[in-house]
Protein backbone atom coordinates (compact mmCIF):
# COMPACT_ATOMS: atom_id res chain seq x y z
CA UNK A 1 0.00 0.00 0.00
CA UNK A 2 1.13 3.49 -0.42
CA UNK A 3 -0.60 6.42 0.67
CA UNK A 4 0.26 10.27 -0.37
CA UNK A 5 -1.24 12.76 1.81
CA UNK A 6 -0.97 16.89 0.85
CA UNK A 7 2.10 16.18 -0.80
CA UNK A 8 3.73 19.31 -2.27
CA UNK A 9 7.55 19.33 -4.13
CA UNK A 10 9.91 22.45 -4.81
CA UNK A 11 12.86 22.06 -6.85
CA UNK A 12 15.93 24.29 -6.59
CA UNK A 13 14.24 26.06 -3.30
CA UNK A 14 15.56 29.56 -2.97
CA UNK A 15 17.02 30.52 -6.29
CA UNK A 16 15.90 32.17 -9.50
CA UNK A 17 15.49 28.59 -11.46
CA UNK A 18 12.87 27.35 -8.13
CA UNK A 19 9.74 25.58 -9.67
CA UNK A 20 7.17 23.37 -7.65
CA UNK A 21 6.45 20.14 -9.36
CA UNK A 22 4.06 19.16 -7.21
CA UNK A 23 0.74 20.93 -5.32
CA UNK A 24 -0.84 18.90 -2.27
CA UNK A 25 -1.03 15.69 -3.99
CA UNK A 26 -3.58 12.86 -2.02
CA UNK A 27 -3.65 9.01 -3.33
CA UNK A 28 -3.91 6.10 -2.34
CA UNK A 29 -2.34 2.67 -3.80
CA UNK A 30 -3.30 -0.55 -2.88
CA UNK A 31 -1.92 -3.87 -3.07
CA UNK A 32 -2.48 -5.29 -6.21
CA UNK A 33 -3.60 -2.32 -7.92
CA UNK A 34 -2.08 -2.20 -11.54
CA UNK A 35 -2.13 1.67 -10.91
CA UNK A 36 -2.03 4.09 -14.04
CA UNK A 37 -0.72 7.44 -13.89
CA UNK A 38 -1.39 9.98 -16.77
CA UNK A 39 -0.44 13.56 -17.63
CA UNK A 40 0.91 15.67 -19.76
CA UNK A 41 4.84 16.21 -20.06
CA UNK A 42 5.59 18.07 -16.78
CA UNK A 43 2.97 16.96 -14.77
CA UNK A 44 5.21 15.88 -12.33
CA UNK A 45 4.07 12.35 -12.56
CA UNK A 46 8.01 11.41 -12.52
CA UNK A 47 8.62 13.58 -9.22
CA UNK A 48 5.44 11.78 -7.95
CA UNK A 49 6.93 8.44 -8.15
CA UNK A 50 10.33 8.79 -7.21
CA UNK A 51 9.20 9.84 -3.67
CA UNK A 52 7.77 6.24 -3.38
CA UNK A 53 11.36 5.24 -2.73
CA UNK A 54 12.73 7.79 -1.22
CA UNK A 55 14.88 9.01 -4.03
CA UNK A 56 13.49 12.13 -4.17
CA UNK A 57 12.51 12.73 0.27
CA UNK A 58 10.04 14.44 1.14
CA UNK A 59 10.54 18.23 1.81
CA UNK A 60 10.07 19.99 5.24
CA UNK A 61 6.29 20.14 6.07
CA UNK A 62 5.28 19.10 2.34
CA UNK A 63 3.03 16.56 3.29
CA UNK A 64 3.52 12.53 4.27
CA UNK A 65 3.97 9.32 1.94
CA UNK A 66 3.56 6.37 3.78
CA UNK A 67 5.06 2.70 2.11
CA UNK A 68 2.99 -0.20 3.89
CA UNK A 69 4.66 0.30 7.92
CA UNK A 70 7.36 2.68 6.72
CA UNK A 71 6.90 6.93 6.92
CA UNK A 72 9.23 8.10 3.95
CA UNK A 73 8.81 11.54 5.51
CA UNK A 74 10.28 10.65 8.71
CA UNK A 75 14.06 11.72 8.85
CA UNK A 76 15.55 8.66 8.17
CA UNK A 77 13.36 5.58 6.88
CA UNK A 78 15.03 2.29 6.44
CA UNK A 79 16.08 2.69 3.28
CA UNK A 80 17.62 -0.87 2.81
CA UNK A 81 14.34 -2.33 3.49
CA UNK A 82 12.27 0.29 1.56
CA UNK A 83 14.11 -0.13 -1.41
CA UNK A 84 14.25 -4.25 -1.32
CA UNK A 85 10.22 -3.67 -1.67
CA UNK A 86 9.86 -1.17 -3.76
CA UNK A 87 11.19 -1.76 -7.40
CA UNK A 88 11.76 0.96 -9.58
CA UNK A 89 12.23 1.14 -13.44
CA UNK A 90 13.49 4.02 -14.91
CA UNK A 91 12.99 5.60 -18.36
CA UNK A 92 15.23 3.83 -20.80
CA UNK A 93 16.69 1.82 -18.17
CA UNK A 94 18.82 -0.04 -20.40
CA UNK A 95 21.17 3.12 -19.36
CA UNK A 96 21.80 2.20 -16.44
CA UNK A 97 23.75 -1.18 -17.14
CA UNK A 98 27.30 -1.38 -16.69
CA UNK A 99 28.73 -5.05 -15.72
CA UNK A 100 30.97 -6.93 -18.31
CA UNK A 101 28.11 -9.89 -18.63
CA UNK A 102 24.50 -9.65 -18.03
CA UNK A 103 24.30 -11.85 -15.11
CA UNK A 104 26.54 -10.20 -13.41
CA UNK A 105 24.80 -7.10 -13.83
CA UNK A 106 21.47 -8.61 -13.07
CA UNK A 107 22.89 -9.74 -9.62
CA UNK A 108 24.16 -6.08 -8.65
CA UNK A 109 20.79 -5.56 -6.51
CA UNK A 110 20.40 -8.71 -4.91
CA UNK A 111 24.35 -8.39 -4.04
CA UNK A 112 23.72 -4.95 -2.89
CA UNK A 113 20.68 -6.24 -0.96
CA UNK A 114 22.93 -8.69 0.96
CA UNK A 115 22.45 -11.84 -0.44
CA UNK A 116 25.04 -14.61 -0.54
CA UNK A 117 26.60 -15.75 -3.86
CA UNK A 118 24.33 -18.77 -4.68
CA UNK A 119 21.46 -17.15 -3.52
CA UNK A 120 21.82 -13.93 -6.15
CA UNK A 121 23.05 -16.52 -8.74
CA UNK A 122 19.54 -18.03 -8.09
CA UNK A 123 17.75 -14.61 -8.25
CA UNK A 124 19.61 -13.58 -11.15
CA UNK A 125 18.48 -17.07 -13.40
CA UNK A 126 14.85 -16.32 -12.32
CA UNK A 127 15.33 -12.84 -13.36
CA UNK A 128 16.61 -13.52 -16.57
CA UNK A 129 13.73 -16.20 -17.25
CA UNK A 130 11.07 -14.35 -15.81
CA UNK A 131 11.72 -11.44 -18.37
CA UNK A 132 11.50 -13.96 -21.77
CA UNK A 133 15.55 -14.27 -22.33
CA UNK A 134 17.27 -17.53 -22.35
CA UNK A 135 19.70 -17.88 -19.44
CA UNK A 136 22.02 -20.12 -21.53
CA UNK A 137 22.21 -17.99 -24.16
CA UNK A 138 22.30 -14.64 -22.40
CA UNK A 139 24.22 -15.11 -19.53
CA UNK A 140 27.65 -14.85 -20.51
CA UNK A 141 27.52 -12.07 -22.76
CA UNK A 142 28.26 -8.59 -22.21
CA UNK A 143 25.07 -6.36 -21.99
CA UNK A 144 26.28 -3.68 -24.54
CA UNK A 145 26.04 -6.41 -27.33
CA UNK A 146 22.28 -6.95 -27.10
CA UNK A 147 19.58 -5.33 -28.88
CA UNK A 148 17.63 -2.24 -27.62
CA UNK A 149 14.64 -4.94 -26.59
CA UNK A 150 16.72 -7.29 -24.90
CA UNK A 151 18.87 -4.69 -23.02
CA UNK A 152 15.61 -3.10 -21.85
CA UNK A 153 14.83 -6.72 -20.48
CA UNK A 154 17.49 -7.30 -18.91
CA UNK A 155 17.36 -3.83 -16.87
CA UNK A 156 14.18 -5.10 -16.01
CA UNK A 157 15.54 -8.46 -14.56
CA UNK A 158 18.09 -6.45 -12.70
CA UNK A 159 15.03 -4.96 -10.76
CA UNK A 160 12.79 -7.70 -10.51
CA UNK A 161 15.82 -9.93 -9.46
CA UNK A 162 15.50 -8.04 -5.91
CA UNK A 163 11.88 -9.32 -5.50
CA UNK A 164 10.40 -6.14 -4.92
CA UNK A 165 6.58 -6.03 -3.71
CA UNK A 166 5.82 -3.14 -5.48
CA UNK A 167 7.19 -2.67 -9.17
CA UNK A 168 7.64 1.04 -10.78
CA UNK A 169 7.63 1.57 -14.00
CA UNK A 170 8.50 4.76 -16.29
CA UNK A 171 7.35 5.08 -19.17
CA UNK A 172 8.34 1.02 -19.98
CA UNK A 173 7.84 1.13 -23.22
CA UNK A 174 8.76 4.58 -24.65
CA UNK A 175 11.12 3.96 -27.76
CA UNK A 176 10.06 0.46 -28.89
CA UNK A 177 8.08 0.03 -32.06
CA UNK A 178 4.42 -1.74 -31.56
CA UNK A 179 5.46 -5.57 -31.39
CA UNK A 180 8.03 -4.33 -28.67
CA UNK A 181 5.67 -2.20 -26.87
CA UNK A 182 3.40 -5.53 -26.71
CA UNK A 183 5.81 -8.06 -25.78
CA UNK A 184 7.52 -5.87 -22.41
CA UNK A 185 3.35 -5.12 -21.37
CA UNK A 186 2.42 -8.72 -21.83
CA UNK A 187 6.11 -9.18 -19.69
CA UNK A 188 4.68 -7.22 -17.12
CA UNK A 189 1.60 -9.06 -17.01
CA UNK A 190 3.80 -11.79 -16.31
CA UNK A 191 5.67 -10.01 -13.43
CA UNK A 192 2.39 -8.69 -11.82
CA UNK A 193 2.35 -12.34 -10.90
CA UNK A 194 5.20 -12.63 -8.85
CA UNK A 195 5.29 -8.42 -7.95
CA UNK A 196 1.26 -7.64 -7.19
CA UNK A 197 1.47 -4.32 -7.34
CA UNK A 198 2.82 -2.47 -10.07
CA UNK A 199 2.58 1.48 -10.93
CA UNK A 200 3.01 2.44 -14.15
CA UNK A 201 3.45 6.17 -15.87
CA UNK A 202 2.11 6.19 -19.57
CA UNK A 203 1.75 8.27 -22.46
CA UNK A 204 -0.19 5.53 -24.35
CA UNK A 205 -3.86 5.10 -23.52
CA UNK A 206 -4.34 1.77 -25.10
CA UNK A 207 -1.69 0.40 -22.16
CA UNK A 208 -3.86 2.19 -19.70
CA UNK A 209 -6.69 0.77 -20.66
CA UNK A 210 -6.31 -2.36 -21.48
CA UNK A 211 -4.05 -3.00 -18.52
CA UNK A 212 -4.60 -0.82 -15.60
CA UNK A 213 -7.67 -1.08 -12.98
CA UNK A 214 -6.56 2.19 -11.47
CA UNK A 215 -5.80 5.38 -12.96
CA UNK A 216 -4.48 9.05 -11.95
CA UNK A 217 -5.12 11.79 -14.22
CA UNK A 218 -2.06 14.34 -12.98
CA UNK A 219 -2.03 17.85 -14.69
CA UNK A 220 0.73 20.49 -13.86
CA UNK A 221 1.39 19.49 -10.71
CA UNK A 222 -2.03 18.00 -9.60
CA UNK A 223 -3.67 14.84 -9.54
CA UNK A 224 -7.59 15.79 -10.88
CA UNK A 225 -8.37 12.70 -9.90
CA UNK A 226 -8.29 8.57 -9.46
CA UNK A 227 -10.52 6.65 -11.68
CA UNK A 228 -11.51 3.07 -13.13
CA UNK A 229 -10.76 3.06 -16.87
CA UNK A 230 -14.00 2.62 -17.64
CA UNK A 231 -15.07 5.31 -15.35
CA UNK A 232 -12.13 7.89 -17.31
CA UNK A 233 -13.05 6.65 -20.99
CA UNK A 234 -16.82 5.84 -20.56
CA UNK A 235 -17.18 9.60 -19.86
CA UNK A 236 -16.82 12.20 -22.64
CA UNK A 237 -16.91 15.33 -20.11
CA UNK A 238 -14.36 13.54 -18.03
CA UNK A 239 -12.03 12.69 -20.84
CA UNK A 240 -12.19 16.65 -21.70
CA UNK A 241 -12.47 17.73 -18.34
CA UNK A 242 -8.55 15.92 -17.85
CA UNK A 243 -7.74 16.80 -21.91
CA UNK A 244 -7.46 13.00 -21.95
CA UNK A 245 -7.08 11.32 -25.44
CA UNK A 246 -9.01 8.02 -26.20
CA UNK A 247 -7.60 4.62 -26.73
CA UNK A 248 -7.62 3.59 -30.33
CA UNK A 249 -10.39 0.54 -29.49
CA UNK A 250 -12.34 3.28 -27.92
CA UNK A 251 -12.39 5.48 -30.68
CA UNK A 252 -13.31 3.08 -32.95
CA UNK A 253 -16.06 2.03 -30.69
CA UNK A 254 -17.22 5.46 -30.06
CA UNK A 255 -16.87 5.75 -34.17
CA UNK A 256 -19.05 2.95 -34.77
CA UNK A 257 -21.65 3.71 -31.77
CA UNK A 258 -22.06 7.37 -33.38
CA UNK A 259 -22.39 5.93 -36.72
CA UNK A 260 -25.56 3.52 -35.29
CA UNK A 261 -24.27 0.40 -34.79
CA UNK A 262 -24.96 -1.27 -31.54
CA UNK A 263 -21.86 -1.10 -29.75
CA UNK A 264 -21.02 -0.02 -25.97
CA UNK A 265 -19.33 3.13 -26.15
CA UNK A 266 -17.04 2.39 -23.27
CA UNK A 267 -15.04 -0.72 -25.17
CA UNK A 268 -11.09 -0.99 -23.74
CA UNK A 269 -9.62 -3.82 -25.03
CA UNK A 270 -9.08 -5.69 -28.42
CA UNK A 271 -11.06 -8.28 -27.07
CA UNK A 272 -13.98 -6.11 -25.93
CA UNK A 273 -14.27 -4.46 -28.92
CA UNK A 274 -14.31 -7.98 -31.46
CA UNK A 275 -16.57 -9.72 -29.60
CA UNK A 276 -19.04 -6.39 -29.46
CA UNK A 277 -18.68 -6.47 -33.36
CA UNK A 278 -19.35 -9.64 -34.26
CA UNK A 279 -21.93 -9.28 -32.02
CA UNK A 280 -23.59 -6.05 -33.53
CA UNK A 281 -22.84 -7.97 -37.17
CA UNK A 282 -24.89 -11.41 -36.12
CA UNK A 283 -27.60 -8.88 -34.67
CA UNK A 284 -27.90 -7.01 -37.81
CA UNK B 1 24.91 16.61 -7.39
CA UNK B 2 22.70 19.52 -8.53
CA UNK B 3 24.68 22.08 -6.09
CA UNK B 4 27.90 21.96 -8.69
CA UNK B 5 28.04 25.77 -9.70
CA UNK B 6 29.78 26.04 -12.81
CA UNK B 7 27.37 27.78 -15.12
CA UNK B 8 26.34 29.60 -11.94
CA UNK B 9 24.77 32.18 -14.78
CA UNK B 10 22.36 34.68 -12.42
CA UNK B 11 19.27 35.94 -14.60
CA UNK B 12 18.47 39.33 -14.95
CA UNK B 13 18.35 42.27 -17.50
CA UNK B 14 21.05 44.84 -15.96
CA UNK B 15 23.27 46.95 -17.80
CA UNK B 16 26.59 44.34 -16.98
CA UNK B 17 24.50 41.26 -18.00
CA UNK B 18 23.35 43.33 -21.24
CA UNK B 19 27.21 44.43 -21.84
CA UNK B 20 29.21 43.12 -24.37
CA UNK B 21 31.24 39.51 -23.54
CA UNK B 22 34.60 40.99 -24.82
CA UNK B 23 34.74 44.57 -23.39
CA UNK B 24 33.48 42.13 -20.01
CA UNK B 25 36.69 39.97 -20.94
CA UNK B 26 38.75 43.46 -21.53
CA UNK B 27 38.26 45.44 -18.87
CA UNK B 28 38.29 41.89 -16.18
CA UNK B 29 41.77 41.38 -17.63
CA UNK B 30 42.59 45.05 -16.97
CA UNK B 31 41.07 44.62 -13.40
CA UNK B 32 43.31 41.96 -12.90
CA UNK B 33 46.96 43.32 -13.92
CA UNK B 34 45.09 46.98 -12.19
CA UNK B 35 45.30 44.98 -8.58
CA UNK B 36 48.79 43.78 -9.09
CA UNK B 37 49.56 47.79 -9.33
CA UNK B 38 47.87 48.51 -5.94
CA UNK B 39 49.85 49.25 -3.17
CA UNK B 40 48.39 51.74 -0.69
CA UNK B 41 45.31 51.37 0.86
CA UNK B 42 44.26 54.55 -0.35
CA UNK B 43 44.52 52.67 -4.02
CA UNK B 44 42.88 49.44 -2.89
CA UNK B 45 39.67 51.46 -1.45
CA UNK B 46 39.38 53.15 -4.78
CA UNK B 47 38.88 49.87 -6.75
CA UNK B 48 36.81 48.58 -4.17
CA UNK B 49 34.43 51.17 -4.34
CA UNK B 50 34.41 50.51 -8.29
CA UNK B 51 33.67 46.98 -7.71
CA UNK B 52 31.19 47.26 -5.15
CA UNK B 53 29.59 49.60 -8.02
CA UNK B 54 29.80 47.23 -10.39
CA UNK B 55 28.06 44.38 -8.33
CA UNK B 56 25.30 46.93 -7.57
CA UNK B 57 25.02 47.83 -11.01
CA UNK B 58 24.76 44.03 -11.78
CA UNK B 59 21.45 43.74 -9.78
CA UNK B 60 23.04 40.47 -8.50
CA UNK B 61 22.03 39.76 -4.84
CA UNK B 62 26.00 40.89 -2.88
CA UNK B 63 25.36 37.67 -1.19
CA UNK B 64 25.22 35.53 -4.51
CA UNK B 65 28.55 37.65 -4.75
CA UNK B 66 29.98 36.85 -1.83
CA UNK B 67 29.55 33.22 -1.96
CA UNK B 68 32.10 32.89 -4.46
CA UNK B 69 34.55 33.82 -1.90
CA UNK B 70 33.54 31.18 0.63
CA UNK B 71 36.37 28.82 -2.03
CA UNK B 72 39.36 30.53 -0.98
CA UNK B 73 38.38 31.53 2.17
CA UNK B 74 40.81 29.07 3.90
CA UNK B 75 43.63 30.09 1.77
CA UNK B 76 43.16 33.98 2.27
CA UNK B 77 43.34 32.95 6.35
CA UNK B 78 45.91 30.80 6.19
CA UNK B 79 48.04 33.04 3.65
CA UNK B 80 47.68 36.09 6.06
CA UNK B 81 48.43 34.56 8.97
CA UNK B 82 51.69 33.16 7.30
CA UNK B 83 52.37 36.61 6.12
CA UNK B 84 51.70 38.44 9.28
CA UNK B 85 54.28 36.21 11.81
CA UNK B 86 56.99 35.38 9.12
CA UNK B 87 57.35 39.29 7.66
CA UNK B 88 59.83 40.59 8.85
CA UNK B 89 61.16 44.28 8.91
CA UNK B 90 64.77 45.66 8.86
CA UNK B 91 63.87 48.91 10.31
CA UNK B 92 60.84 48.45 12.86
CA UNK B 93 60.59 47.06 15.76
CA UNK B 94 58.34 44.19 16.57
CA UNK B 95 54.97 44.77 18.40
CA UNK B 96 55.34 41.09 19.67
CA UNK B 97 57.44 38.23 19.16
CA UNK B 98 57.40 34.45 20.05
CA UNK B 99 60.75 32.16 18.98
CA UNK B 100 60.86 32.44 15.36
CA UNK B 101 57.27 34.05 15.26
CA UNK B 102 56.76 38.18 15.50
CA UNK B 103 54.39 40.82 14.61
CA UNK B 104 55.11 44.13 12.94
CA UNK B 105 52.68 46.91 12.52
CA UNK B 106 54.20 46.86 8.69
CA UNK B 107 53.75 42.76 8.70
CA UNK B 108 49.86 43.78 9.45
CA UNK B 109 49.68 46.68 7.10
CA UNK B 110 51.22 43.73 4.19
CA UNK B 111 48.94 40.67 4.89
CA UNK B 112 45.70 42.97 5.23
CA UNK B 113 46.55 44.36 1.45
CA UNK B 114 47.80 40.47 0.62
CA UNK B 115 44.09 39.22 1.92
CA UNK B 116 42.31 42.07 0.40
CA UNK B 117 43.76 41.97 -2.85
CA UNK B 118 42.73 37.57 -3.03
CA UNK B 119 39.29 38.83 -2.52
CA UNK B 120 39.11 41.44 -4.98
CA UNK B 121 41.34 38.87 -8.09
CA UNK B 122 38.52 36.47 -7.28
CA UNK B 123 35.20 38.58 -6.74
CA UNK B 124 35.59 40.28 -10.56
CA UNK B 125 35.90 36.69 -12.16
CA UNK B 126 32.88 35.75 -10.20
CA UNK B 127 30.76 38.92 -11.05
CA UNK B 128 31.98 37.88 -14.67
CA UNK B 129 30.55 34.50 -14.44
CA UNK B 130 27.37 35.77 -12.45
CA UNK B 131 26.46 37.86 -15.19
CA UNK B 132 27.52 36.53 -18.31
CA UNK B 133 26.05 32.82 -19.93
CA UNK B 134 29.29 30.72 -20.81
CA UNK B 135 28.60 30.54 -24.40
CA UNK B 136 28.48 34.46 -24.57
CA UNK B 137 31.83 34.21 -22.64
CA UNK B 138 33.37 31.44 -25.68
CA UNK B 139 31.99 33.99 -28.37
CA UNK B 140 33.27 36.92 -26.70
CA UNK B 141 36.84 35.06 -26.19
CA UNK B 142 36.67 33.72 -30.19
CA UNK B 143 36.13 37.09 -31.47
CA UNK B 144 39.17 38.23 -29.02
CA UNK B 145 41.17 36.09 -30.30
CA UNK B 146 40.26 35.98 -34.00
CA UNK B 147 43.59 37.95 -34.91
CA UNK B 148 45.46 34.97 -34.21
CA UNK B 149 43.79 33.11 -37.26
CA UNK B 150 46.32 34.80 -39.05
CA UNK B 151 49.20 32.70 -37.58
CA UNK B 152 46.53 29.31 -38.64
CA UNK B 153 45.87 29.09 -34.81
CA UNK B 154 42.47 27.30 -34.57
CA UNK B 155 40.54 29.64 -33.17
CA UNK B 156 37.07 28.84 -33.92
CA UNK B 157 37.89 24.95 -33.25
CA UNK B 158 39.28 25.96 -29.94
CA UNK B 159 35.82 27.92 -29.45
CA UNK B 160 33.63 25.37 -30.42
CA UNK B 161 35.23 22.62 -28.50
CA UNK B 162 35.03 24.64 -25.40
CA UNK B 163 31.45 25.71 -25.75
CA UNK B 164 30.56 22.12 -26.60
CA UNK B 165 32.12 21.20 -23.27
CA UNK B 166 30.18 23.89 -21.39
CA UNK B 167 27.20 23.05 -22.94
CA UNK B 168 27.06 19.27 -22.02
CA UNK B 169 28.39 19.96 -18.21
CA UNK B 170 24.56 20.27 -16.95
CA UNK B 171 23.33 17.68 -19.26
CA UNK B 172 25.95 15.77 -17.84
CA UNK B 173 25.56 16.52 -14.47
CA UNK B 174 22.03 15.71 -15.12
CA UNK B 175 22.36 12.23 -16.40
CA UNK B 176 25.14 11.52 -13.22
CA UNK B 177 22.24 12.29 -11.20
CA UNK B 178 19.82 9.93 -13.41
CA UNK B 179 21.80 6.90 -13.22
CA UNK B 180 22.72 7.44 -9.83
CA UNK B 181 19.13 7.10 -9.05
CA UNK B 182 18.75 4.74 -10.90
CA UNK B 183 21.56 2.28 -9.35
CA UNK B 184 20.49 3.48 -5.81
CA UNK B 185 17.27 2.08 -6.52
CA UNK B 186 19.10 -1.44 -6.84
CA UNK B 187 20.19 -0.75 -3.55
CA UNK B 188 23.80 0.81 -4.41
CA UNK B 189 25.51 2.83 -1.69
CA UNK B 190 27.91 5.83 -2.70
CA UNK B 191 28.79 6.67 0.78
CA UNK B 192 31.21 4.65 1.68
CA UNK B 193 34.67 6.75 3.66
CA UNK B 194 37.14 3.99 2.19
CA UNK B 195 38.01 5.89 -1.19
CA UNK B 196 38.93 2.69 -2.58
CA UNK B 197 35.57 1.85 -1.82
CA UNK B 198 34.25 4.62 -3.08
CA UNK B 199 35.95 4.57 -6.80
CA UNK B 200 34.56 0.84 -6.77
CA UNK B 201 30.70 2.03 -5.67
CA UNK B 202 31.24 4.81 -8.27
CA UNK B 203 31.75 2.09 -11.13
CA UNK B 204 28.12 1.43 -11.82
CA UNK B 205 27.71 5.13 -12.90
CA UNK B 206 30.93 5.82 -14.45
CA UNK B 207 30.79 3.20 -16.83
CA UNK B 208 27.30 3.99 -18.35
CA UNK B 209 28.21 7.52 -17.99
CA UNK B 210 30.99 7.05 -20.54
CA UNK B 211 28.79 4.91 -22.81
CA UNK B 212 26.10 7.47 -22.55
CA UNK B 213 28.94 9.83 -23.10
CA UNK B 214 30.31 8.39 -26.53
CA UNK B 215 26.88 7.48 -27.76
CA UNK B 216 25.76 11.94 -27.15
CA UNK B 217 29.33 12.45 -29.16
CA UNK B 218 28.48 10.19 -32.15
CA UNK B 219 24.68 11.70 -31.92
CA UNK B 220 26.13 15.27 -31.78
CA UNK B 221 28.64 14.44 -34.50
CA UNK B 222 26.18 13.08 -37.13
CA UNK B 223 23.84 16.21 -36.43
CA UNK B 224 26.62 18.73 -37.11
CA UNK B 225 27.78 16.41 -40.53
CA UNK B 226 23.73 16.21 -41.66
CA UNK B 227 23.66 20.20 -41.38
CA UNK B 228 26.78 20.40 -43.56
CA UNK B 229 29.31 22.02 -40.61
CA UNK B 230 32.57 22.25 -42.41
CA UNK B 231 34.76 24.30 -39.51
CA UNK B 232 35.16 27.48 -39.64
CA UNK B 233 35.64 28.64 -43.29
CA UNK B 234 32.75 30.98 -44.74
CA UNK B 235 30.90 30.74 -41.61
CA UNK B 236 29.10 33.12 -40.37
CA UNK B 237 26.94 33.49 -36.80
CA UNK B 238 23.59 33.99 -36.13
CA UNK B 239 24.18 36.12 -33.13
CA UNK B 240 26.31 38.49 -33.84
CA UNK B 241 28.01 40.26 -31.18
CA UNK B 242 27.59 43.90 -31.29
CA UNK B 243 28.53 46.83 -28.80
CA UNK B 244 27.06 49.23 -27.62
CA UNK B 245 28.07 53.02 -26.39
CA UNK B 246 27.80 52.13 -23.06
CA UNK B 247 30.40 49.29 -23.37
CA UNK B 248 33.12 51.51 -24.98
CA UNK B 249 32.27 54.32 -21.55
CA UNK B 250 32.91 51.42 -19.39
CA UNK B 251 35.92 50.41 -21.08
CA UNK B 252 36.80 54.41 -20.74
CA UNK B 253 36.05 54.70 -17.24
CA UNK B 254 38.40 51.71 -16.30
CA UNK B 255 41.05 53.20 -17.95
CA UNK B 256 40.59 56.18 -15.93
CA UNK B 257 40.08 54.12 -13.19
CA UNK B 258 43.55 51.72 -14.11
CA UNK B 259 45.31 55.76 -14.76
CA UNK B 260 44.25 56.75 -11.42
CA UNK B 261 46.11 53.78 -9.86
CA UNK B 262 48.88 54.01 -11.44
CA UNK B 263 48.85 57.77 -10.50
CA UNK B 264 48.30 56.60 -6.80
CA UNK B 265 50.99 54.15 -6.62
CA UNK B 266 53.64 56.22 -8.73
CA UNK B 267 52.96 60.02 -8.13
CA UNK B 268 54.82 60.70 -11.42
CA UNK B 269 54.12 64.48 -10.82
CA UNK B 270 54.84 64.32 -7.11
CA UNK B 271 51.96 65.68 -5.84
CA UNK B 272 51.69 66.44 -2.21
CA UNK B 273 48.28 65.24 -1.51
CA UNK B 274 48.64 61.77 -3.22
CA UNK B 275 52.38 60.95 -1.38
CA UNK B 276 50.03 61.56 2.01
CA UNK B 277 47.21 59.35 1.23
CA UNK B 278 50.28 56.50 0.11
CA UNK B 279 50.72 54.39 2.75
N1 LIG C 1 15.82 18.00 -11.62
C1 LIG C 1 14.95 19.00 -11.82
N2 LIG C 1 15.27 20.27 -11.50
C2 LIG C 1 14.39 21.27 -11.67
N3 LIG C 1 13.15 21.10 -12.15
C3 LIG C 1 12.76 19.86 -12.50
C4 LIG C 1 13.65 18.74 -12.35
N4 LIG C 1 12.99 17.63 -12.76
C5 LIG C 1 11.78 18.04 -13.15
N5 LIG C 1 11.62 19.36 -13.00
C6 LIG C 1 10.40 20.15 -13.29
O1 LIG C 1 9.34 19.60 -12.53
C7 LIG C 1 8.17 19.48 -13.30
C8 LIG C 1 7.68 18.05 -13.29
O2 LIG C 1 8.62 17.22 -13.93
P1 LIG C 1 8.44 15.65 -14.07
O3 LIG C 1 9.70 15.11 -14.64
O4 LIG C 1 7.98 15.08 -12.79
O5 LIG C 1 7.29 15.56 -15.16
P2 LIG C 1 6.66 14.27 -15.86
O6 LIG C 1 5.21 14.32 -15.61
O7 LIG C 1 7.41 13.06 -15.45
O8 LIG C 1 6.93 14.58 -17.40
P3 LIG C 1 7.28 13.56 -18.59
O9 LIG C 1 6.01 12.98 -19.05
O10 LIG C 1 7.88 14.46 -19.62
O11 LIG C 1 8.26 12.56 -18.07
C9 LIG C 1 8.51 20.02 -14.68
O12 LIG C 1 8.02 21.33 -14.76
C10 LIG C 1 10.01 20.01 -14.73
O13 LIG C 1 10.47 21.11 -15.49
MG1 LIG D 1 8.77 11.70 -16.51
Amino acid sequence: MISVQKLSYVYSPKTPFTTQALFDVNMRIEDGDFFGIIGSTGAGKSTLVSHFNALTRVQKNSGTVIVDDMDLSAKKPDLNRLRAKVGMVFQYPEHQLFDDTVEKDVRFGPKNLGASADEQRALAKQAIELVGLDYGAVAERSPFELSGGQKRRVALAGVIAMKPQILILDEPTAGLDPVGKREIMELIVRIKAVCPTVVMISHNMDEIASYCNRIAVMSRGRVIGVFTPRELFGSRELLADCDVKLPLVTEIAARLCDGGAEIAHDILTEDELLDAIEKAVKHA
Amino acid sequence: MRDVTIGQYYPSNSIVHRADPRFKLVIMLMFLVMVFFCDSFFSFGFLTFFVILTIALSRVPPLKVLKGLKMIIIVVIITTVLMMIFYTDGDGKPLAEWGIFHIYLNGIYASIKLAWRLMLLVLMPTLLTLTSTPTELCDGLESLLSPLKKLRFPVHELALIMSIALRLVPTLIEETDKIMNAQKARGAKFESKNPFKKIKAMLPVLIPLFVSSFRRADDLADAMDSRCYRGAKGRTRMNKLHFHVGDVLAVLLWSAVFVCILFLNYNWLGWEFIAVLGV
